[in-house]
C-alpha cells in the first residue's frame, strides 16, 4: 500500500504537450478517479504513474520512492488495462497467477489465492480455456482477477469497463466498488464516464486540456464546481448556463428577477455599475421542480410561464426543454408532472443551487 | 444438396479446371512417369527394361548415396538454423521505427531478389585463393590461417561456403515473415508483461516467442522443404558439394547414364518431402 505524489507532471509527445503541469496528492488506500473528456491527458496521467510513460519533467513518488527512473517492472503496481491485454496463449489461470511466477511464489499460496480470487470474480469455471473463447465482460472479469491475486502497492484502471454494454458495465462497476472496500488498496482509475467517476471514487479529479479543472469528493464537485467546464462535465443531464446580468440587489435573467441576497453561493466583492455585470448562470435540470408539487418559500424563485418546446420521457423522468433569455434550458422532472408540448409550467428552484461564472473566465463567482 | 449448391459445385468445378489441367500436365504426370521410371533400366535409346526394385536396392547399398544424404543433412542443419536465426535477430533490431530503415530494408533484401548467378559469381570472386578478398582478409591482414587456401575447391571447406551463402541469400526472407508478424504484436501485451513484473528477458521469452511460433514454425519447415530440393545455388557456387539433387543429377545426366536409379533416388527424396509438408500442413498450419 503506498501514498502517491505527483509534483508538476508535464508530458509532451514531440511538440505537443498532453499533461501541461499536474499536482496531486493520493492518499494510502483512497479510490481516485480521473475522469475527463478524451485528450485530456488522463491516460497519459495513469501511464505515467504505471512507468509506461516517462514524465517530460516533474517527479512521480510512490510510497516514499521518488519512481522516475523505476521501470514498471519494479514498481510493485497492478493494472487493468482497457483491452484487456490478456495473454492469448497462456489459459485463464496462467493469465491470472503469471505475475506471482515471476514473484516466485508458493505453489500452495499460488492455488490459495486463485482459488480466492477466481471464486470472487466467478471464473472457477473458466480456468483452463484461452482469452480467445471468454465473451467481453469474463475477459474483462480476467484482467481484474490479474490485477488484484497481486498484493501491489498499487492499482491502476485504465477505462476498464468501456469496452461493456451498459448493463454489464454497470454490474462490474458495483464490482470494483465492493473489492476496493474490501482490500482497501490505493487505486487510481481513469474514465471518462462521469457516473463512475461519481460512484466509485473518494476523490474525483476532473482533468481538461492537460491540467486539473477541480479535484474534491464527488459531492463537492457536483454541487460546487470550480468553473464552466466541470459544472457542464459533471452531472447528467449536463447543467444549464443561462446568460444573465448581476446587479446589486438582483439578478436579471431574461425577463426574471432573482434576488441577489438569496443566492447564497455567489461570494462576490464590490460594487457594480448601473449597466450590471454579465454572467453565465448555472442552473441543474434537476433543480428544476415543478410548482404544483414544490412549495415555494423565501429561498425559491418561481419561473413562471415557461413554454415547453419539447419532452423527452424515460420512463420514471422525463426532461423537458424550454426557451429562458434566448437559449434552450432543459428540467428533470418525473412522472407526477404530467405535460403537453406547448403547455406553460411554472418551474421553482432554491435560490442556493444557483451558481454564477465569471463571463470571460469561466470561473465560480 | 440443393439444386442452388450443385449448380454452384458445377460452375466451381469449371473454375478450377484449367488449373487441375496444366498441374496435372506439368506436376503430376512426370511425378508419375518419375515413380514409373524408378523400376526400369533406361536405356539412353529409350528401350526400357523393368528391373523390379534393382534399382532401389543398388542406391541404397551405394556408399555414395549416404555422403550425401549426409552432406545434405548438415546442409539444411545449417542453412535452416542459420537463416531462422540471422532473420529473427535482424528482425527483432529492425521492429522499432528509425530514420533510414526504409533503406536498411532494401539493403536487406538484396540478396534475396538479385539473381543467383551474378551473385555466385561474386562469392566466388570474393573466395577466389590467388585474388580473393577472404583469403586477404584471414590469411594476409589477419593472419589466422598460415597459407592461402582453396574454399570453394575443396568439398569439405564448400559444404561451409554454401551454407553461408544460402543464409546470406535467404535470411532476408525469414526476416521478412518474422518481422510481419513481430510488428503486429499488441503493445499491451508487453506493458501488462512489465507491470506483472517482467523485465526485456522474461517478456520475449513469455510475449515475444509465444506470437512467433507461428511464424518460425513456417520459416523453419519451408526452409526444409525448399532447401531439400535446393539445385541452382549449390550447383552454380560449388558443384563439387553433392546435395542430394546434385547426387541425383550427376546420375541421371553425367557420366555413365542411369536414369532409372535417379528416378529412384527422387522419388525417396519425394517420400521425406511428402512427410515435411504433411507435418507442416496438419501441424502447423493445423488444417
Amino acid at each position: 500500500m503506498a501514498a502517491i505524489k505527483l509534483k508538476n507532471i508535464v508530458k509532451s509527445f514531440g511538440d505537443t504537450a498532453v499533461v501541461k503541469g499536474i499536482d496531486l496528492s493520493i492518499e494510502d488506500g483512497e479510490f481516485v478517479v480521473l475522469v475527463g473528456p478524451s485528450g485530456c491527458g488522463k491516460s497519459t496521467t495513469l501511464r505515467m504513474i504505471a512507468g509506461l510513460e516517462q514524465a517530460t519533467s516533474g517527479d512521480i513518488v510512490i510510497g516514499d520512492r521518488v519512481v522516475n527512473d523505476i521501470e514498471p517492472q519494479h514498481r510493485n503496481i497492478a493494472m487493468v488495462f482497457q483491452n484487456y491485454a490478456l495473454y492469448p496463449h497462456k489459459s485463464v489461470k496462467e493469465n491470472i497467477i503469471f505475475a506471482l511466477r515471476r514473484l516466485k511464489v508458493e505453489n500452495d499460496d499460488i492455488e490459495r489465492r486463485l482459488t480466492e480470487v477466481s471464486e470472487m470474480l466467478q471464473l472457477e469455471e473458466l480456468l483452463e480455456r484461452k482469452p480467445a473463447d471468454l465473451s467481453g465482460g469474463q475477459r474483462q472479469r480476467v484482467a481484474m482477477g490479474r490485477a488484484i491475486i497481486r498484493e501491489a502497492d498499487l492499482f491502476l484502471f485504465d477505462e476498464p469497463l468501456s469496452n461493456l454494454d451498459s448493463k454489464l458495465r454497470s454490474h462490474m462497476r458495483t464490482e470494483i466498488g465492493k473489492i476496493h472496500n474490501k482490500f482497501g488498496r490505493t487505486s487510481v482509475y481513469v474514465t471518462h464516464d462521469q457516473v463512475e467517476a461519481m460512484t466509485l471514487a473518494d476523490k474525483v479529479v476532473v482533468l481538461h486540456d492537460g491540467y486539473i479543472a477541480q479535484a474534491g469528493t464527488p459531492m463537492e464537485v457536483y454541487l460546487n464546481p470550480a468553473n464552466v467546464f466541470v459544472a457542464q462535465f459533471i452531472g447528467s443531464p449536463s447543467m444549464n448556463i443561462i446568460e444573465g446580468r448581476l446587479f446589486n440587489d438582483h439578478l436579471q435573467i431574461g425577463n426574471y428577477r432573482l434576488p441577489r441576497k438569496q443566492l447564497s453561493n455567489v461570494a462576490l466583492q464590490g460594487v457594480i455599475n448601473e449597466q450590471g455585470l454579465p454572467v453565465k448562470v448555472g442552473i441543474r435540470p434537476d433543480f428544476f421542480n415543478d410548482s404544483r408539487l414544490f412549495p415555494e418559500t423565501d429561498g425559491t424563485f418561481n419561473f413562471n410561464q415557461l413554454q415547453i418546446d419539447l419532452i423527452e420521457p424515460m420512463g420514471f423522468d422525463k426532461e423537458i426543454l424550454f426557451n429562458l433569455a434566448g437559449g434552450a434550458v432543459k428540467a428533470r422532472l418525473d412522472l407526477r408532472s404530467d405535460f403537453q408540448r406547448g403547455d406553460y409550467v411554472d418551474l421553482i428552484v432554491e435560490l442556493s443551487r444557483v451558481l454564477l461564472f465569471d463571463n470571460e473566465t469561466d470561473l465560480r463567482l | 444438396m440443393t439444386p442452388l449448391e450443385r449448380a454452384e459445385a458445377r460452375f466451381g468445378w469449371k473454375l478450377v479446371a484449367p488449373t487441375i489441367v496444366i498441374l496435372g500436365l506439368l506436376i503430376l504426370y512426370p511425378l508419375m512417369y518419375n515413380v514409373y521410371l524408378s523400376f526400369f533400366d533406361v536405356q539412353l535409346n529409350g528401350s526400357k527394361t523393368f528391373v523390379g526394385l534393382e534399382n532401389y536396392i543398388k542406391l541404397l547399398s551405394n556408399a555414395d548415396y549416404y555422403s550425401a544424404i549426409a552432406t545434405t543433412s548438415l546442409y539444411l542443419l545449417g542453412t535452416v538454423v542459420g537463416t531462422t536465426l540471422l532473420g529473427l535477430a535482424m528482425a527483432l533490431l529492425l521492429r522499432d521505427p528509425f530514420m533510414g530503415r526504409g533503406l536498411v530494408n532494401a539493403a536487406i533484401m538484396l540478396p534475396y531478389v538479385a539473381p543467383v548467378i551474378s551473385v555466385v559469381f561474386g562469392w566466388q570472386f570474393l573466395f577466389d585463393p590467388i585474388s580473393g578478398v577472404v583469403n586477404y582478409l584471414l590469411v594476409d591482414l589477419l593472419g589466422l590461417w598460415s597459407e592461402r587456401s582453396n574454399l570453394i575447391g575443396d568439398p569439405d571447406s564448400a559444404l561451409w561456403v554454401v551454407v553461408l551463402f544460402d543464409i546470406w541469400k535467404h535470411a532476408p526472407i525469414a526476416y521478412l515473415l518474422i518481422l510481419s508478424k513481430l510488428v503486429s504484436i499488441s503493445r499491451d501485451q508487453y506493458e501488462a508483461a512489465a507491470i506483472d513484473g517482467y523485465g526485456p528477458v522474461g517478456r520475449f521469452f513469455h510475449v515475444t516467442l509465444p506470437e512467433l511460433y507461428f511464424v518460425l514454425a513456417t520459416v523453419v519447415l519451408l526452409r526444409l522443404i525448399w532447401n531439400l530440393n535446393r539445385f541452382e545455388d549449390v550447383y552454380l557456387l560449388a558443384p563439387n558439394v553433392e546435395t542430394l539433387p546434385i547426387f541425383t543429377y550427376y546420375q541421371a545426366f553425367t557420366g555413365v547414364i542411369d536414369q532409372g536409379l535417379a528416378a529412384a533416388t527422387s522419388v525417396i527424396q519425394l517420400g521425406v518431402l511428402s512427410i515435411f509438408i504433411w507435418f507442416y500442413i496438419k501441424k502447423i498450419m493445423k488444417w
